[in-house]
């Protein structure tokens, strides 16, 4: 682990202070180029709300998945056949869907529900729409995995003690599904931060993100020493984002372990 | 490239390249199979683009000459930097854009080309530098829906495209920096001899003018999808996109004024051990032949005007390099790309997120 993924990423890194000339100039026109700060910016917003939306999908999906057998097998390959599909394709497919006179606009203002074709695309909706699809799987697998894993007599028990199905669900069931919960929202959280292909193909002129200007760095300017220096931004978010993931979880969890 | 647009043309073609084979072997008759036995990587951008060289510049030359070209693609020019870096180049030839050109050559990653075995007198000297040689060149132009907008009554110049009065709807442009500033300073009035070196401040604030109603592309085949289905009445476009829409019946059309002209490059990325193989297949590239089959194939532009004699007549007014559009389109610069591309992008991404 330490030899094959360790030292590259740390030979890369390495370069964000060697590259071109050994100093700081990379750290210092992070700094001084406000348009690096955005992007950054941009990224974190972009990457929480595809968190935040896959997992109120996520869940009651693989809530049903866990609890209704019938329906297990063909839940599982809704949310896998896409999976398996290029990213590209499904980018595309998506604009077929949104666009003003596409699929989704035609239906609605057919049926009369809206009188103007709503902006489904080419800004941060279609964002949203094209990486929370991509990345659901992420979050619905572990929460199966710990929906299955709780007890099936815990929620009867609840109620029989009086608890409301409301209660129930939060005192009992979200605590004990919580790490699977956690899994995947960070999961989710650190691949939203590395996606450009998704903003770029469905966003519009403001949702530009740091993974694509990093592209840009390696492959049309050869300018490894930026690229270097945005990604030890980016790994430095992530692992500090991870660690407070890491803290806020075990808390409850362990609270209704104990 | 729809299929059957080009089944129907299939004998002209073939018999073109027969035609251009049988003559260039016999022109090298006299050093019969001088590579049999070596084979050499044709590096290119992958998709029909490289179909279309195998099949044109490749096999005509490896039938002549008996050299094997394996084919690898798409061309990234990390990779092509890291092994010349490295010292383990196992791409030989590769086509490369003009802003890449440009610079990788300042920076020393090509092999200098050997002008005595290439013929550079058959190419426009526009297109040639001391590492590559230019094999097509393409244009932005600006196309626009003929739905929307009358035979009689249609943008013809960038400066129309920025009037959201007399030609409304939405319109598309490229998400990159390169050709975009181009054109929204040409719409105000510069002139094109004096365009560089781009006054970018003044390209953002014309693009301020209409940013609220300009769709975005990444990518080609997004740009072709988004006139196609009407999500914007006109845009910024790759020529032979426009083509291919309008084969597989788009009702689009496209101006030549003020089109941006860019080219691609045959290079020989540094430390090659193939260097006299891929010389000679880049001299024979530089034929008309080839170039031609290529135009018929694919509607890239030769850089050898001889070859607009062998380009079929239906497809020459959709050519960039077209004689008679030469004092319509605008060669973009690829020297000023090379030495700006990255403090533009920077303040194009800061305006882009305002």
């Amino acid at each position: 682990m330490a030899v094959v993924f360790a030292l590259p990423v740390g030979a890369l890194l390495m370069r964000s202070a060697s590259d071109p000339v050994w100093g700081l100039q990379n750290f210092r026109s992070l700094w001084e180029e406000p348009v690096y700060a955005s992007l950054i910016r941009n990224t974190v917003q972009i990457s929480l709300a595809t968190t935040i939306g896959c997992i109120l999908l996520a869940y009651p999906f693989a809530h049903v998945m866990a609890t209704q057998p019938r329906l297990t097998r063909l839940l599982t390959l809704v949310v896998l056949i896409p999976f398996w599909s290029s990213i590209l394709v499904r980018s595309f497919a998506w604009m077929v869907l949104l666009q003003n006179n596409g699929i989704i606009n035609e239906s609605l203002l057919w049926l009369g529900v809206i009188g103007q074709p709503l902006e489904l695309i080419f800004n941060r909706t279609g964002v949203l729409i094209g990486m929370v699809h991509v990345l659901l799987p992420f979050v619905v697998f572990p929460l199966y995995g710990s929906i299955r894993a709780m007890d099936p007599a815990l929620m009867p028990a609840a109620a029989c003690l009086g608890a409301g199905p409301v209660r129930a669900f939060l005192r009992v069931q979200l605590p004990l599904t919580l790490p699977g919960l956690a899994t995947g929202a960070v999961l989710v959280f650190v691949m939203a931060l590395g996606f450009f292909i998704t903003p770029a193909l469905l966003g519009g002129r403001r949702d530009a993100v740091i993974a694509r200007m990093i592209q840009l760095q390696v492959s049309q300017l050869g300018d490894w020493g930026m690229a270097a220096t945005l990604s030890l931004v980016l790994l430095v978010a992530t692992l500090l984002l991870l660690g407070a993931s890491q803290l806020l979880v075990r808390s409850p969890a362990r609270r209704v372990a104990e | 490239m729809s299929q059957t647009s080009h089944d129907s043309h299939r004998i002209g073609r073939r018999s073109l390249l027969a035609g251009g084979a049988t003559l260039f072997a016999a022109r090298a008759a006299h050093a019969q199979k001088r590579f049999e036995g070596q084979r050499i990587t044709y590096v290119s951008w992958g998709g029909a683009y490289q179909d279309g060289q195998k099949k044109a510049y490749c096999d005509p030359f490896s039938e002549a000459t008996g050299l094997r070209i394996d084919q690898d693609g798409p061309t990234d020019y990390a990779k092509l930097r890291l092994m010349v870096g490295s010292g383990r180049v196992v791409w030989d030839v590769v086509d490369v854009g003009a802003a890449f050109m440009h610079g990788a050559e300042q920076q020393n990653l090509f092999e200098k080309l050997d002008y005595s075995v290439i013929d550079r007198s058959r190419i426009d000297p526009r297109y040639v530098t001391e590492c590559g040689v230019g094999n097509i060149v393409f244009s932005y132009n600006l196309a626009y829906s003929t739905e929307r907008f009358t035979a009689d009554n249609h943008p013809r110049v960038w400066a129309d495209f920025w009037d959201l009065q007399r030609f409304p709807g939405k319109r598309m442009l490229n998400a990159s920096a390169p050709s975009t500033i181009e054109v929204a300073l040409l719409a105000d009035g510069v002139a094109p001899d004096k365009l560089y070196p781009l006054d970018i401040p003044r390209a953002l604030r014309k693009l301020d003018q209409i940013k609220d109603n300009i769709l975005w592309w990444e990518t080609n085949s997004q740009s072709q999808q988004i006139l196609v289905s009407g999500a914007a009445t006109m845009g910024m476009i790759n020529n032979g996109r426009v083509y291919d829409s309008v084969q597989k019946g788009a009702k689009l059309a496209l101006s030549w004024e003020q089109a941006i002209q860019s080219v691609d490059y045959l290079v020989i990325p540094r430390g090659s051990r193939n260097i006299a193989a891929a010389t000679a297949l880049i001299d024979y590239v530089t034929r008309p032949e080839p170039q031609a089959e290529f135009a018929n194939l694919m509607v890239f532009s030769p850089t050898n005007r001889e070859a607009f004699r062998l380009i079929r007549p239906e497809l020459q007014e959709w050519l960039a390099t077209n004689p008679a559009y030469a004092d319509k389109v605008v060669l973009q610069d690829g020297l000023y790309w090379r030495d700006n591309l990255d403090a533009v992008n920077r303040r194009w991404t800061a305006w882009r997120l305002t």
